[in-house]
């Protein structure tokens, strides 16, 4: 090593070997580089982590089958399978009292339900972590008569995947999960949902 | 005499006493350890499976550690499909299928998700490799610095070679 060096030095005395400069500056360029990409690589993974709502999880269930359900309403006046609603839109809406989305949401559902419960359009209520004197006020209060349906050890809203109330899943006519919404649903949204699956199905 | 006597009755009753306070702690630190019931197979089972799944209604915690309603229900639900027959595997298959891989406490070990399992690995063995390579040139300045350190008395005998030697006009070209 040292030798080379000072075999090099000596053909040119002044110190200066115009070689190792270029050596050296691109290796100085290639450290930069790489440190610029590295941190545009972080940014850019950091902005994309960032950017995106944690708490929005999204559906496995839509395009696939819902997955089939057998519940009493909360009165135990009627028991509701979903594989008997075949052939109709099914609108199953996961709610609860405590939830004040809920609440935003009812004015629309009441108003979908009374335009479409005479058009093949069914809707059920399925009760989220909630206590059935709660449920029974709630409706007394805000009115609707779709049958609410009790889900003991909340097992159909952990087969449909559901992390929080509302969230509303729309059945085709085959009995597949078509829509899926997380939070409160609006009225056109809704409707716009209802009316492609029933255009669909005739 | 009289209050040596005292003072031992005082403190066999004070043992019994700490004896019946230890002997109850015990049972009672079984009990927490052993949790109410019988810990079966089962519930480490269930506890196998739910803690690799994701509370829903949580902020990071696994179905296993978290202490909600839902959570309780989803150990209940695995608890009853475990004892339907169905394998762990099976049972968080399921909850895929319901959640999406959202519910995996873990990336599953495919995909792009393997970045997450090889990353941090890559990225120890790049910083061994450029701290390897720092370290072998640091030392290797030193030798050279070591080599130049010249014992006094090689030092006078160069001093006095270089004396010898005639200047030179510098060279030039």
């Amino acid at each position: 090593m040292r030798e080379e060096r000072d075999a090099v030095s000596g053909s040119h005395p002044s110190g200066l070997d115009p070689t190792a400069g270029r050596h050296r500056r691109r290796r100085r360029g290639l450290t930069l580089a790489s440190v610029v990409v590295g941190i545009s690589v972080l940014t850019v993974l950091l902005g994309f982590g960032l950017s995106r709502d944690p708490t929005v999880i999204r559906s496995a269930l839509v395009g696939r089958p819902a997955p089939e359900f057998a519940l009493q309403t909360m009165d135990g006046s009627q028991a509701i399978r979903l594989a008997d609603l075949r052939g109709q839109v099914v609108v199953v809406n996961f709610w609860a009292s405590w939830c004040l989305p809920c609440r935003v949401e009812h004015p629309a559902l009441l108003a979908l339900w009374q335009r479409y419960r005479d058009s093949g359009v069914v809707f059920v209520g399925i009760p989220f972590q909630d206590r059935s004197n709660a449920v029974r006020a709630y409706v007394e209060e805000l009115g609707g008569d779709w049958p609410e349906l009790a889900d003991p050890a909340s097992g159909t809203a952990i087969a449909y995947g559901v992390y929080g109330a509302p969230e509303t899943f729309v059945i085709g006519p085959e009995g597949n999960v078509a829509y899926r919404r997380v939070g409160a649903i609006g009225y056109e949204e809704l409707a716009g949902q209802i009316e492609r699956l029933l255009e669909r199905s005739e | 005499m009289i209050g040596a006597r005292a003072a031992g009755r005082v403190s066999v009753g004070t043992a019994i006493l700490a004896l019946s306070l230890l002997a109850g702690a015990a049972a009672l630190t079984v009990v927490a350890v052993r949790g109410p019931g019988r810990t079966s197979a089962l519930q480490d089972r269930v506890h196998g499976v739910a803690a690799t799944l994701r509370c829903p209604v949580c902020q990071n915690l696994s179905v296993a550690d978290s202490p909600s309603r839902l959570a309780q229900q989803m150990r209940e639900t695995i608890a009853a499909e475990l004892q339907a027959g169905r394998s762990p595997g099976q049972i968080r298959a399921e909850f895929v299928g319901a959640y999406g891989e959202w519910i995996l406490l873990s990336p599953p070990k495919r995909g792009i998700d393997l970045v997450a399992w090889a990353g941090p690995a890559l990225m120890l063995l790049g910083g061994l490799a450029v701290a390897g390579v720092a370290v072998r040139r640091w030392t290797a300045g030193q030798r050279e610095e070591v080599g130049e350190a010249l014992s006094h008395r090689d030092r006078g005998l160069l001093e006095q070679a270089l004396s010898k030697i005639p200047e030179e006009p510098e060279e030039v070209g």
